[in-house]
This record gives structure tokens, sequence and C-alpha cells, in this order.
């Protein structure tokens, strides 16, 4: 295998979306350390704002104005996925973008139980703002996230009723990781957690100072009287906290099997907590050109990186019910992860179902696709040539013939090769 | 990890908490599994029957946590009527079953079986430390223990025990639940309406996509694999469904979201009813309705779904009568937990703890097991556990599978004894 060629698939798929035509081929010729610097040149222009309004207080079920407000609320959710669909697509230096997304599935919030848009979107940008920014920062603010509060029903967590949703996955999946603190942590923790309110259409926290908890807490050994902010610092500053995210970059990044080595350079790297230290060194890292660690492009990743190579923009394909079906039938929506999990990784992207649903996805967005470049490129050489476009490391004796096959037909082919093994893995 | 559900009670076209929602977190979403169609079964069917007289389990899964108290109703406990102003029933439109309990007024199929001592109902079902997740309780019962973590299913691990057979075991739908993944082998998913296999010229370039290549790594091996499995129908059956299953109406949607879950329910008991009957070698079948999470406007969701369950079931199990399997089945109807026993604010219950378990078949022994959880002495607000689902599970494994319980739950103790010998 060329290693050069692989650790370039890499820095594309995984810390980008994949590359634009012509990207690979210039990488190739410049070489792994100028593309591991352009891909660390991150870009955080962003697409104008959607326009999202807050939308008051819902009417009554009977009501004349609910379809209306139905109509407006659903058009805000539309408009939302667009803007960020669009987003991941025309990304020129991506890393950011990707790493939006990766703390969309960490944070993950669904708009399945927030319902408006406003909030969601206002989430999506401050995931933007932290995405390589301070994690003690970034988790202070998320706290703050209305859509994260209303999700993990912070507004229920009173003096009186501690609600141990948020305080349990702030330690659990956010900052910590499992079983890295106690029961009696997660109460406490939910103390320190009182007193906020929030106005869900708008995603305004308000505080409410009769459902705080004034009372001293005891989190992981320290004892005192503290803010959100306070222990949420304390629980960043967490040894173990110094290796969970770390942890959680590998798993999503380089292998959801092969554990995070001990004492691996991300986890020094993420000593003061900062981000992009901690990506620049796993991008610097051997595991880069470890064969054995490859992913399952998830079918987000799938879509973007196709919409990328063939010129697509999402908000201006011809159907935006088909393009939410697709994804919704491949089990991935931007907006709505199934649990504050996250999603899942690798095989459970690839049944047999899916495997249907995605050739169906792929005819129709090559059909859309001008291909009058493929065209152009002597039938004997296409599939060579899509090699590079698509950011392949290389093709199988099985799939060069398959799609050899079918190299007279510009849109078969390209098909077909979004489809292959090769392309839906990123080796 | 603590799973934290996807649910609303003001969805606006987004998805309610259902069955497929659960099945995504799972992650083991078909990911061994071979995906079957109709004709796989029925070539199997034709060509290897399973003999007559074979014990066949039929699990119904009731998604989202359905509400015991509204279920199987005491009807006579003034506690009961005043814990739940709104959602209860009158007394006159209630099924009695006996002198304190009656069955929701639109469970008639159901009372029509129980009459005919074909209906076990097992109440206070649960386990200890209740958990109130959707996620974590249902990966409970699924796997059959009570560490959530576990990552295999009860039925997987008795799979496990069996000769290697993608028939052995079979879903409705297209995903796998986790209760029918095993470490050797897991069951199979048929998708109602079967996968679209790519035909012509882009089929043949897809078979040739999907052939096996010695520089795959593991995961493109499964990105190949997961191709070709479509193409591993059998073309040349005998038409045992020739017809289509009727298209039952829709569930009706009630208190804003889609009640009746991805799937109808008649529609699947009546492909397994088409299936069991042509001699398919299949000894468990796994169904299931979502919907149940009835956190408002509960008495008339419940209601049509609860109805769903019981017609479904009913014309199920007269479907079988003239093939002569009817005597071999038995169906085991159970959902994640049962809900508070006090109504919330919103004409709805809130997650609860035990609730009842149906048992249905011509091999049962009809009455009642296990004790009515009271509703004077609560636990944390929410009825006591006083049948643990494990006790029901070794019955099942030990008198309709024929399979030691130890095998499958290790050492467990408890029985149900509602099934004949």
């Amino acid at each position: 295998m060329d290693m050069q060629r692989l650790e370039t698939a890499r820095l594309f798929h995984r810390f980008g979306y994949g590359p634009k035509p012509g990207e690979f081929r210039s990488a190739l010729n410049q070489g792994l350390a100028a593309t591991r610097q352009n891909v660390l040149t991150t870009d955080t222009q962003t697409r104008a704002a959607p326009e999202l309004t807050d939308l008051g207080p819902r009417p009554a079920p009977n009501s004349p104005d609910i379809v209306e407000y139905s109509r407006v609320l659903r058009y805000q959710n539309q408009l939302l996925l667009m803007w960020w669909l669009d987003q991941m697509v025309t990304s020129v230096n991506p890393l950011n973008e990707k790493m939006t997304w990766f703390w969309h599935g960490h944070w993950a919030t669904s708009v399945g139980k927030v319902n408006y848009a406003l909030p969601m979107y206002n989430q999506n940008v401050t995931l933007r703002k932290f995405a390589l920014g301070n994690f003690t920062d970034f988790a202070q603010a998320m706290f703050f996230d209305s859509a994260l509060q209303v999700w993990l029903d912070g507004g229920e967590n009173t003096v009186k009723a501690p609600n141990e949703n948020l305080s349990r996955e702030m330690m659990e999946l956010f900052t910590l990781g499992v079983n890295r603190y106690t029961e009696k942590d997660v109460k406490e923790l939910a103390r320190a957690f009182t007193g906020y309110r929030v106005t869900r259409t708008s995603g305004v926290i308000s505080t409410a100072a009769r459902r705080r908890d004034n009372g001293s807490v005891t989190v992981l050994g320290k004892s005192a009287v503290m803010s959100p902010e306070q222990v949420i610092a304390h629980l960043v500053s967490q040894e173990s906290c110094q290796r969970f995210i770390p942890e959680r970059i590998w798993y999503r990044f380089i292998s959801s099997t092969n554990p995070l080595p001990e004492n691996h350079p991300t986890i020094s790297a993420f000593a003061s907590r900062d981000i992009k230290n901690l990506v620049t060194s796993l991008i610097n890292d051997r595991a880069l050109s470890d064969p054995d660690n490859s992913v399952v492009k998830s079918p987000v990743e799938w879509f973007v990186g196709v919409s990328r190579a063939l010129n697509l923009t999402p908000s201006q394909l011809p159907s935006f019910t088909k393009l939410y079906s697709y994804l919704e039938k491949l089990s991935q929506l931007p907006f709505q992860p199934p649990n504050v999990g996250g999603w899942p990784t690798d095989q459970a992207w690839l049944s047999s179902a899916s495997a249907q649903f995605r050739l169906a996805f792929a005819t129709w967005l090559a059909s859309l696709a001008n291909l009058s470049e493929l065209a152009a490129v002597a039938p004997n050489n296409r599939v060579e040539y899509l090699l590079d476009w698509l950011g392949i490391v290389e093709w199988s004796a099985r799939t060069e013939s398959a799609l050899r096959a079918v190299r007279d037909n510009p849109q078969r082919l390209l098909t077909l090769a979004i489809c292959s093994p090769e392309y839906v893995v990123s080796a | 990890m603590i799973e934290k559900p996807v649910f609303s009670r003001e969805q606006l076209g987004m998805s309610v908490f259902t069955r497929r929602q659960f099945l995504k977190f799972s992650g083991v979403a078909a990911t061994s599994a071979a995906i079957l169609s109709v004709d796989d079964v029925a070539h199997a069917a034709t060509t290897r029957p399973l003999p007559l007289g074979t014990p066949i389990l039929v699990v119904l899964s009731l998604y989202g946590g359905n509400d015991g108290l509204n279920t199987v109703i005491p009807f006579k406990d003034s506690i009961y009527y005043a814990s739940r102003p709104g959602i209860t029933y009158k007394p006159e439109t209630l099924l009695p079953i006996s002198d304190d309990l009656a069955l929701n007024p639109s469970m008639s199929g159901i009372k029509s079986l129980w009459d005919t001592q074909k209906v076990a109902i097992v109440r206070g079902v649960g386990y200890p430390k209740p958990d109130r997740s959707h996620f974590s309780s249902m990966a409970i019962w699924q796997s059959g223990s009570s560490q959530s973590s576990r990552d295999t299913g009860w039925l997987g691990r008795w799979l496990d025990t069996q000769p290697l057979d993608p028939m052995s075991a079979i879903s409705l739908g297209s995903v796998l639940p986790p209760m029918l993944v095993g470490k050797k082998q897991s069951g199979s998913a048929l998708p109602l309406g079967g996968l679209n296999v790519p035909s012509g010229v882009i089929g043949a370039a897809c078979a040739r996509l999907s052939v096996p290549s010695p520089t795959d790594n593991p995961l493109m091996a499964a990105a190949a694999t997961s191709m070709r499995n479509l193409f591993s129908v059998s073309s040349s059956v005998t038409p045992i469904l020739a017809k289509p299953a009727p298209v039952a109406q829709d569930l009706p949607t009630a208190a804003g979201g889609n009640a009746g879950g991805d799937t109808n329910l008649a529609q699947q008991l009546n492909v397994v009813a088409k299936l069991i009957a042509a001699g398919a070698p299949t000894k468990v079948w796994s169904v299931s309705l979502g919907g149940f999470d009835t956190h408002a406007n509960e008495a008339n969701a419940q209601s049509l779904l609860l109805g769903a369950v019981s017609t479904s079931v009913t014309t199920f199990l007269s479907q079988l009568k003239a093939s002569g399997r009817a005597k071999d089945v038995t169906v085991l109807i159970y959902s994640e937990f049962g809900r508070r026993v006090k109504a919330n604010g919103s004409e709805g219950t809130d997650h609860g703890t035990a609730g009842p378990v149906f048992l249905v078949g011509d091999r049962v022994q009809g009455g009642f097991y296990g004790d009515q959880p009271s509703l004077t002495q609560l636990v944390d607000g929410d009825l006591a556990v006083t049948t643990d689902f494990r006790d029901i599970y070794a019955t099942i494994l030990e008198k309709v599978l024929m399979t030691p319980a130890e095998k499958v739950l290790g050492v467990w103790k408890g029985r149900t004894n509602a099934i004949k010998s």
C-alpha cells in the first residue's frame, strides 16, 4: 500500500469531508508535511445564518393558529438542516467544520425533544466556536446552552426536586467517562446545577433563585458552594478528563475498535485542555499510517463527501423531501442523534438495508451531477482517474474489474465507485 | 452507558420514541445479522419444514413502557381511581377477569382467550433496582441480565446453543433487536416488503463489486458482504406468499405522535402466521409495537394500542388453527417497564417499574401468576416488583425452547410455571 496515499486520504476523509475535485492530487504533489499543515489551517467562516425566529408560545392543539405555527416550525428546522449541510459541503478548510460535527455527536442533542430550530442553531454556533478551543470554556458554555438544558431536563432540576439527568451525563458522557465518579457525585453535582429555567422557543436561560440549592456540595473530593462554572472547571481539571476527551476523539477519528494506547501523546497534548493541541498531536501521530485503523464513513460523512466531489450543494438539490428521506433511511440526520450517546460507528452502518438505500441515494446524486469532466477522460483511464478525484488509496482488483465493466457510462461508473467498499470505508 | 430516550409530546413531524430509535441506538443494527427475504424463509419451509409439534415462541415487544395498571386494572381499588383522575375507565366498560381485576375495555379478544384458559397473566413483573430509562430498561429485558451493558440478548444466547441456522430466530422489520444477538450466531431480520435487489446492468455491476477481495480490511469486507447479501435471495420458490399480506389500517394517530410505532403489528403477525403455517424452520419469532410512551392524553392512545395487540394476537392464533400448529405456539407479551401509579399533569403517566406480562397459547396454563403489586405499599412512588422477568424466561427456555435455562441465564432459581409440560 502507498503510505503517502493512505495518510493523505485519511487526512482528507477524517479530518475533513473528503477532497473537492483536484485537491487530492495537489496534496500528493505537495507532500504530507504540507498537507498536514493545510489541514490545520482552519477556516471558521460560516455561511449567512439561517433566518430563524422565536416562534413564541405554541397555540392550543385545536386552534386555527396551530397549522401555520407547525408549518413555520417545520420550515425553520428544514432551513437549519440545509444550512449546516451546505456549510459542511462548501467549507474550504473543513477541520473546524468536522470538529463541529464531532462535538455534535459528543454533546448529542436532538431537535426531536428540543423541537425548535433557534436553540439548536445557537448550540451549533457554540459547538463551532469552541470546536478547536479550550475545553474548560467549552464545557462551561455548554452548561448554559438552552438546547442541552431542555434535552437533559435541566429546567426540572430544582432544590426541591433534583433531576440528575444533566449531571450524570455531564460526567459520564461529556467530561469524565463512565464509572469515573460515584453515584454520590451525580447527586451532588445535580445540586450545583439547580436554579435555571429555559424558555424553549427562544433558547433564553434565566436564573430562578428560589429553585437554586445554595448549599455546599461535595463533588469528586472537593467540598464548597460552587457555581456551575466552578464545578465544571473542577470536573474538567480531573485527570480522567484529560484521558477521556482524547479517547473520544480517537474513537471517532482513528478507530472504534483499537483503544487509545496508554500514555498516548494526545493525552499530554491535552494537558492545557486545548483541543487544537490535541488534534494537532493526533494529526501528526503514527496511528494515521497504521493500516489497522480503518473506519466506516457515517451516512452524513458519505453524503457530504460525495457532494463535495460532485460539486453539489445540498440546498440546491431538486427535492428536500428526497434528501431527507435518504438520510433518514440511512439512520443519520444532523440535529437528530438517536440519543445522548450520539451515533453508532462502523459496522452499524453496514447492513444490507443500508447498502440498498446507499445505492439508490448514489444513483440519484450521480444523476444530478455534471460529469462532463469524467466524460472527457478516455474510457480506459476513467477508473484510475476516479482514485484521485474521490481521494481513494487504491482499488482492489475486484472493484477495478467491476468498475471497468461500466466505464463507458460515466454516471453508472460514478454511482458504483461511491458505493464501493473502498469509498464507503476510510481505509 | 446510560442512554436517554428521544421522545416528546410535541413532535410536529419529528419521530417519537419508537422501536426504531431504540434499535438505532443499540448499534447492533444487523451488524452480523443476515437480512432474509420472505422467499428465503418460504424456501426453507418447503425444503426442511419444522416438524409438527415443535414448540414455537413468538415474542411481542411493546416499546415505550406499557401502563400495566390500565392494562390489568384493579377496578375495585379506590386508590386506583384517586391516583389518576382523567385516565381511569368506568367500571362498567371493563372486562372483569377476577373479583378485583379487569382487562382494558379494548382487550375483548384476549378476554375470550382468557375465558378458555389460554392466557397466563404474570403480575408485578420487573427486576431489582428498576431503571426508568427506556434504553437501559429495554436493554435489561432484552439481554436478560440486570447489567444493561451485556452485549448479547437472551434469545441470542439461546441461539448459541443451537446448530448454526439463520432461520432459527427471525425478527420482523429491517433491524435486528438486541434480544436476538448471540456470540456465535444472531437471529435474522425479515423486512416487511423485503429488499429491492438491484437488477439489470447496475445489478450485475453491484454483484461484481461485492465479491470478497483478499485485500479488503475487515470493514471493507463487511461493506462488501452487506451488498452481497442483497443478492442472496433465492429466486425460484414456491409462492407460498403469493398474495401480499393484507395491509391492515394504520393505527390512528393519538396524542400528537404516531402511536403505531414503526410497523403494523397485524401485518407482522400475518406474515409470521403464513410462514409458520408453511412450516418455516423457525422456533423464535420477534414482532413489536411502539407508541406506549404515554406521557400525555394516555387513555385513548393506550386503548387503541392494546386493542391492536388484542385483536392481532387473537387473529394470529385463529389463523394458525387450520395449519395444525396453533397448539405449538406460545406468545410472550412484555414491555420495558410499567408506569407511575399517579398521573402527571397532562393526563398521562411517567416512567414507572413493574408491569404485567402475558403468555398466550394452547400450551399455556391459564390464570394469574405472581402477586398483584399493592397500591398502598409503593417503592419510591412506584409499584413493587413481585416477579423477576427471568423467572418467566427460565420457564420459556425449559418448557418451550427445551433448553436448560442455565445455559442462557446462568444459575437462576425462579420459575413461572405457566406452561404445560
